[in-house]
């Protein structure tokens, strides 16, 4: 087996009395999208950054391409591509420029002209950067993140404040460097995108890894559960359920959650409302998701704001085994959704930590 | 150190700077407002010729020379004031700014040095003292004590070497055409230059922090010392556009006939050398933009007001004067002025190796003090 991409072993981060990372290990193997999942303040951008060289660790060891990270940074530099949290550059110089400028700085591998067009910003290549919206800022950040041609790309909340369509597009980038062998280090809390687009994930919370693995095994290790809701149905299906002995979830505005052990019950439950003639406009029926696994391992929500609405499409859906409806995108914080909504961030305030 | 990273990166910065409006106003037309401003008030003043009221309590043949040879310089319309007439009063009923008291026991002791130093041959530091008094509150009377210190210089380096003081010949220290916009001219060139860099490295530098450029920046393969060589060379370029505005505008409205030599651009060059450095530490210890912009304003303001732009120093207190000594601009000013006026290999070469031993320190310090990294 070759060596993993980055190997980091007992790595902490004091800030005074603070633990942002505490003593924490894992490996990134190559040609993998790794994703680092955990809510605000968990410690994913002091983590990141220290492999970035950009903050130094408390204590710890870190190796990454072969080579310890302390003794040999300016090589590590020129192989790792990274999109800082909450990027910025600089306001008068156009798309085209920027990107040429980072190119620069690296002796620049890559085509500009190539990289702006990889991420959909051909239109916007002459407009200063100022002017642009928050999510096509994000996008310049990103082809600059590729001008070296990177071997490992990281990539710290690439996704947060960008719209669904972009927010895909940004998947879609995700996907080609993996195809072009590319390992990729995201950083997000979105379960959503880290099931979809993670060959293996760890979950980070207060400067600690709870948990880690392919975000199946993951479901399947610590919730392993179906859930199903009944919409817009009578009160009476909630007696049902009980009369059942099954679990009743949540019952709120006419939507009864139940969990599921067995398929069998489903088909069982389902039959006797209807052979009491209660009625309900439809049903949903998913597997447990990541934010699920989140608050069972630490009875926090992970996002703590309105979960994406967005169905998720791809790999996960067709790979379960029991549902009608697509998996893994529905709200899960419980605030009602709309459509086409978009997730506003707050934003962030990162550590401010250079120089 | 590598050169197509210093190109690609002092490229941007310049392609910034050409397209940002505020900046180009602080660089370009600050300097021009501040010498417009500046001219006006001096051409306000009893210009070319200056009046010189002179009181002659000695009345012997050295006092009457002197004021021949002041006369001849062409640079002052002397007036020549009762003896009986206490100088003060004089001062405040003619509305002058200045007069020139030649004391009692001038001629006396002026012998009695001669004697003492050529005739004797015992070297010694005594002095035939005259005194100026001023309005301190008068700008034309600073020029004016500007000039006779420069004359009275002339005559003493005369006197070394000649014994005979009365057939000096001065013409050639001091150029006729001296004005006082020339005299104001290199203080308002290296105030606006110190400003330029101080302000502008200090303001660049928390900005692209604040926006996490500077982060951003840390993962590419620029080094930290290859951006403050950038850095630098960007604010030489910005000083270079603030000193040619003014020597422009100055020629052009106010007659500023500047002395052009190497010692102009050099001055500049150390000048923002010092004054980008001091930012860059600035930057480096203060990391909130506003506290860094009230450290940069609490170095700005004593080098302003207690190194010789505005006010002479001689008309301040011992203790200023000795913390004149210890500002870089005092030296940028000292030397500016010499090679703008009046050309002095000595003085030149002094403040010019004052303040770039300054300059190399506060550069070291930077690139040993700050890196890209948190600390
Ligand atoms: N420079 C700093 N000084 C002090 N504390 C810091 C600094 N940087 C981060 N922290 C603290 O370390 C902890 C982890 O922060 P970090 O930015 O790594 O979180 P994160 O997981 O990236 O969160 P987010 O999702 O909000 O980006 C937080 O409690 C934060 O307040
Ligand atoms: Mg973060």
């Amino acid at each position: 087996m070759p060596k993993p991409a980055i190997q980091v072993r007992d790595l902490v981060k004091k800030y005074g009395d603070l633990s942002a990372v505490n003593c924490i290990s894992f490996d990134v193997q190559r040609g993998q999208v790794f994703s680092f999942l955990g809510p605000n303040g968990a410690g994913k951008t002091t983590t990141v950054e220290m492999i970035e060289t950009i903050r130094t660790p408390t204590s710890g060891h870190i190796d990454i391409l072969g080579m310890e990270l302390k003794k040999n940074r300016s090589s590590v530099l020129k192989r790792i591509g990274v999109l800082p949290q909450d990027f910025n550059s600089f306001d008068r110089l156009t798309v085209r420029e920027t990107v040429k400028f980072f190119s620069g700085l690296f002796n620049g591998i890559r085509d500009v002209d190539e990289l702006i067009k990889l991420v959909n910003l051909e239109d916007e290549r002459d407009k200063l950067y100022m002017n642009l919206s928050g999510g096509l800022k994000q996008r310049v950040g990103i082809a600059v993140a590729l001008v070296n041609d990177p071997e490992i790309v990281f990539l710290d909340e690439p996704t947060t404040g960008l719209d669904p369509r972009a927010r895909h597009d940004v998947w879609d980038v995700i996907k080609g460097l993996k195809q072009r062998g590319k390992t990729v280090f995201l950083t997000t809390h979105y379960m959503e995108e880290a099931e979809v687009l993670s060959d293996y994930l760890a979950i980070i919370s207060k400067g600690s890894i709870i948990a880690e693995g392919a975000p199946l095994e993951l479901i399947d290790k610590h919730c392993n559960t179906i859930k199903m809701t009944i919409r817009g149905g009578p009160a009476e299906i909630e007696n049902v359920v009980r009369e059942r002995g099954l679990t009743l979830e949540d019952a709120a505005n006419g939507d009864v959650t139940v969990q599921i052990e067995d398929n069998a019950q489903i088909l069982d439950l389902l039959n006797l409302l209807k052979s009491r003639n209660l009625s309900y406009h439809s049903l949903d029926i998913r597997k447990a998701t990541l934010e699920e696994v989140f608050l069972t391992l630490t009875g926090e929500s992970l996002t703590g704001e309105l979960a994406e609405e967005e169905p998720s499409t791809g790999e996960l859906a067709e790979e379960e085994p029991s549902t009608d409806e697509q998996a893994g995108g529905m709200p899960l914080t419980g605030a009602p959704l709309t459509d086409n909504q978009a997730t506003v961030e707050e934003p962030l305030t990162p550590g401010g930590d250079v120089q | 150190m590598n050169m197509t990273r210093l190109k690609v990166t002092f490229s941007m910065l310049m392609k910034e700077f050409y397209r940002n409006k505020a900046v180009m106003f602080f660089v370009l037309l600050f300097p021009i407002l501040l010498m417009v401003l500046f001219g006006f008030i001096f051409s306000d003043q009893d210009e070319v010729q200056y009046i010189l009221p002179i009181q002659n309590m000695d009345g012997g043949s050295h006092s009457w020379n002197f004021t021949q040879t002041l006369n001849d310089t062409g640079l002052f319309e002397i007036r020549l004031v009762d003896t009986d007439l206490d100088p003060y009063d004089y001062l405040l009923q003619q509305k002058t700014n200045t007069i020139l008291v030649i004391p009692h026991g001038y001629q006396a002791e002026m012998d009695q040095i001669i004697i003492q130093r050529f005739i004797m041959g015992q070297p010694n530091n005594d002095t035939a003292n005259l005194t100026l008094i001023i309005d301190p509150a008068s700008t034309a009377a600073m020029v004016k004590t500007q000039m006779l210190d420069s004359l009275v210089g002339a005559i003493n380096k005369g006197m070394a070497g000649v014994p005979d003081v009365i057939g000096m010949d001065i013409e050639t220290t001091v150029s006729d055409q001296f004005k006082a916009i020339d005299f104001f001219a290199p203080g308002i060139i290296a105030m606006s230059v110190m400003t330029t860099a101080l302000f502008g490295t200090v303001g660049m530098n928390t900005e692209l922090r604040q926006k996490g450029i500077l982060r951003k920046l840390a993962t590419t393969p620029l080094t930290r010392a290859e951006w403050l060589v950038t850095n630098v060379l960007y604010q030489f370029v910005m000083g270079g556009l603030s000193t040619i505005s003014i020597i422009i505008v100055g020629m052009i409205l106010f007659g500023l006939q500047p002395q052009i030599n190497l010692f102009l651009p050099l001055f500049i060059i150390l000048n923002v050398f010092a004054f980008s450095g001091i930012g860059m530490l600035i930057t480096r210890f203060v990391k909130d933009a506003e506290s860094a912009q009230a450290a940069a304003n609490a170095v700005m303001f004593p080098m302003m007001f207690l190194s010789g732009t505005f006010f002479p120093l001689e008309q301040m207190p011992d203790f200023l004067q000795t913390i004149a000594g210890f500002l870089p601009l005092y030296y940028v000013n000292e030397g500016l002025r010499s090679a703008m006026i009046n050309p002095d290999m000595g003085v030149m070469a002094f403040n010019a190796l004052v303040i770039g031993v300054v300059g190399i320190v506060m550069f070291i310090l930077g690139i040993l003090l700050t890196s890209w990294k948190d600390e």
